[in-house]
């Protein structure tokens, strides 16, 4: 554990007490359709001005998995991917061409007997939740 | 439709079925797309040194199926109208992280699917979908749980 007692009982060794968030953006068309070519999803209300339009979207969207994957990816950086036991994200808003990405988190909850580290996590847009999520990490890596 | 949880004669519902392997090219394109930055995920000796066999892929990576699956088929399987569906929520659970080389066979399921009214007089669909991940070791890796949405049509 920490020597300093303001985060002794509050956060497991190697863990940042305060972990620095992220920002992403603004989102470009590019951004998605490179995602897309990575993950495979060809939904065209992500790259179809005109299909989005007529889904009632008011304009092309990005899939959740995009911004869901920089979350994960703002998790793994800060915390180690071998420390991952679960993401969960919901998707709150949608994110559009243009949107800056506010990515981050805090340690809600240590628990010892389990061996876990909760986070609670979002991806905002001016302040606005458009990603909420939790993820649970080992205290020793896999 | 199938109650929450509830399991058809054969258990829930097979929908569809991918194999892939995990490979490097992939990797980058998911750390250039993501903007993920831990060397783990580029430099063999920066994952060695964290115990894995090769790079690691990133958290998501499974999400690279959306290549392997055949959409519109999947949309017709469970009738969705797909301009109105929307995804609500994901949660993966990992045994251990993904990592180059591994062989991959995905099985998705539904197990639920369920209608509710909307305040305003409408209907939302709610379908919950599980992947099992499963190593060459037929080995659990990865569950995936999905939560698709089909919004009330107008």
């Amino acid at each position: 554990m920490s020597a300093d007692p303001s985060t002794e009982d509050a956060v497991v060794d190697n863990f940042p007490a305060a972990p620095v968030p992220r920002t992403f953006g603004p989102v470009t068309q590019t951004d998605i359709v490179r995602f897309a070519g990575a993950g495979g999803d060809f939904n065209p209300l992500h790259h179809d001005p005109g299909f989005a339009a007529e889904a009632g979207l008011g304009g092309i969207v990005a899939m959740g998995q995009f911004q869901a994957a920089l979350l994960a990816g703002w998790v793994t950086d800060t915390f180690g991917i071998t420390r991952l036991r679960s993401f969960e994200v919901r998707f709150t808003a949608p994110v559009r061409i243009g949107d800056v990405l506010e990515i981050g988190g805090t340690i809600s909850d240590v628990d010892d007997d389990a061996g876990t580290t909760t986070l609670a996590l979002s991806v905002q847009v001016g302040g606005s939740p458009v990603v909420t999520g939790t993820a649970v990490l080992r205290n020793e890596p896999v | 439709m199938t109650a929450p949880g509830a399991d058809g004669p054969d258990g829930p519902v097979e929908i569809d079925r991918v194999e892939f392997e995990v490979e490097r090219g992939k990797i980058g394109e998911f750390v250039r797309a993501t903007a993920v930055q831990d060397p783990i995920h580029r430099d063999s000796a920066a994952a060695r040194s964290a115990g894995l066999a090769d790079i690691a892929a990133t958290a998501t990576h499974v999400v690279v199926a959306g290549h392997h699956r055949d959409q519109l088929a999947f949309v017709r399987a469970l009738g969705l109208d797909l301009p109105r569906v929307v995804v609500g929520a994901v949660r993966w659970d990992y045994e251990r992280p993904l990592v180059a080389g591994d062989s991959l066979r995905g099985m998705r399921h539904v197990v639920a699917d369920e209608r509710r009214a909307t305040r305003t007089g409408g209907s939302l669909r709610r379908i919950t979908l599980r992947t099992d991940y499963l190593d060459a070791a037929d080995t659990r890796v990865v569950r995936v749980t999905e939560t698709i949405i089909e919004r009330s049509a107008s």
